[in-house]
């Protein structure tokens, strides 16, 4: 998959799990938890909405990959 | 217990309308005062007392992403789901903590209705139930907790959920602090406090190693149970965890 599909699987998904993240203005080197503020439901349900739209999936063991917004797209775009 | 003329006066379910940002706003001041007043209540009529615990997770943990591993993301756990179990599994052990407290006597309660305090994106927190909780399996539990949660943040939960836990736990430990004393939901009598999950140097039979680990704490009322009660609570918690397969 190309970087700008993967971007913006992960900015929709975002969008639906965190719908007051601003997601025009978003800084990708945030970090979904402690600056997204996602805890683990919303982090679950984000991957999830990933793997639908995308076929992505995230096995728990490359969970610290997939830490930061930068780090999810380039996640998705390696497995896309 | 559930849908009893006895159940606390909790903060209403916000109602689902649409969201504009001045919806959005005034439904979280409305949240916020209903929050307060029941705090105010609850300060000014529990004699509370605390108490602390580390939970040892590393058979937790190690089980549970053994489990995870071969699951798609929809059938997952979350660290959460085991503690919540082991809380309400704990809550029926120790009935001084699972009750409401009302007209001046206290009266324990057969079932454990588990209360998750739930904070909302937008501001304010609620605490739905997960009915029964010492009953579900874990993979039922997460199910509710997940859809539970959902909800709560879509402003679509039942009234009987948010009027009935019978115990409630906070599991603010998830997006960052270590421990968390929280006040107890008036007329329950417990609240248990879920830190973060963090890894821990931890000495045991005269040897250093690294686990991780979670601080739990109580917040109990004293008309109720005494520390030694409370005691017993989290020491059940920490020794139901260290069987995770039994959950």
């Amino acid at each position: 998959m190309n970087e700008q599909d993967a971007r913006a699987a992960v900015y929709a998904a975002i969008g639906q799990v965190a719908p007051d993240v601003d997601t025009d203005d978003l800084d990708e080197n945030a970090r979904l938890r402690q600056d997204l503020e996602l805890d683990s439901l919303d982090f679950l349900r984000l991957i999830e909405t990933i793997a639908q739209a995308t076929g992505v999936d995230t096995p728990a063991r490359d969970y610290p990959r997939v830490a930061t917004v930068k780090g999810l797209v380039g996640y998705v775009q390696a497995h896309g | 217990m559930r849908g009893s003329s006895r159940a606390p006066a909790a903060p209403r379910a916000p109602s689902p309308r649409v969201m504009t940002p001045a919806v959005a706003a005034e439904r979280a001041a409305g949240l916020r005062r209903a929050v307060g007043a029941l705090m105010a209540r609850s300060k000014k009529s529990i004699p509370h007392y605390y108490l602390s615990t580390t939970l040892d997770l590393r058979a937790a943990l190690a089980w549970m992403e053994q489990v995870n591993a071969g699951r798609p993301v929809a059938e997952r756990l979350v660290p959460a789901a085991l503690l919540l179990k082991a809380c309400a599994l704990a809550a029926r052990a120790v009935p001084e903590v699972n009750g409401f407290y009302t007209d001046g006597a206290f009266r324990p309660s057969a079932a454990v209705h588990l209360g998750v305090a739930v904070s909302l994106r937008q501001g304010g927190l609620v605490a739905p139930a997960i009915h029964d909780a010492d009953t579900l399996s874990l993979d039922v539990l997460m199910a509710q907790l997940r859809d539970l949660v959902g909800r709560a943040r879509a402003g679509r939960l039942a009234r009987a959920e948010m009027a009935d836990p019978t115990i409630t736990v906070t599991n603010l430990g998830d997006l960052g602090v270590e421990s968390v004393f929280g006040v107890i939901y008036p007329p329950q009598v417990a609240l248990v406090g879920l830190g973060r999950v963090v890894e821990q140097p931890w000495a045991h039979n005269g040897l250093l190693g690294v686990r991780p680990a979670v601080t739990a704490t109580l917040s109990a009322d004293h008309r109720v149970s005494d520390g030694l009660r409370g005691s017993r609570f989290l020491a059940q918690v920490e020794e139901l965890l260290q069987a995770p397969e039994e959950l």
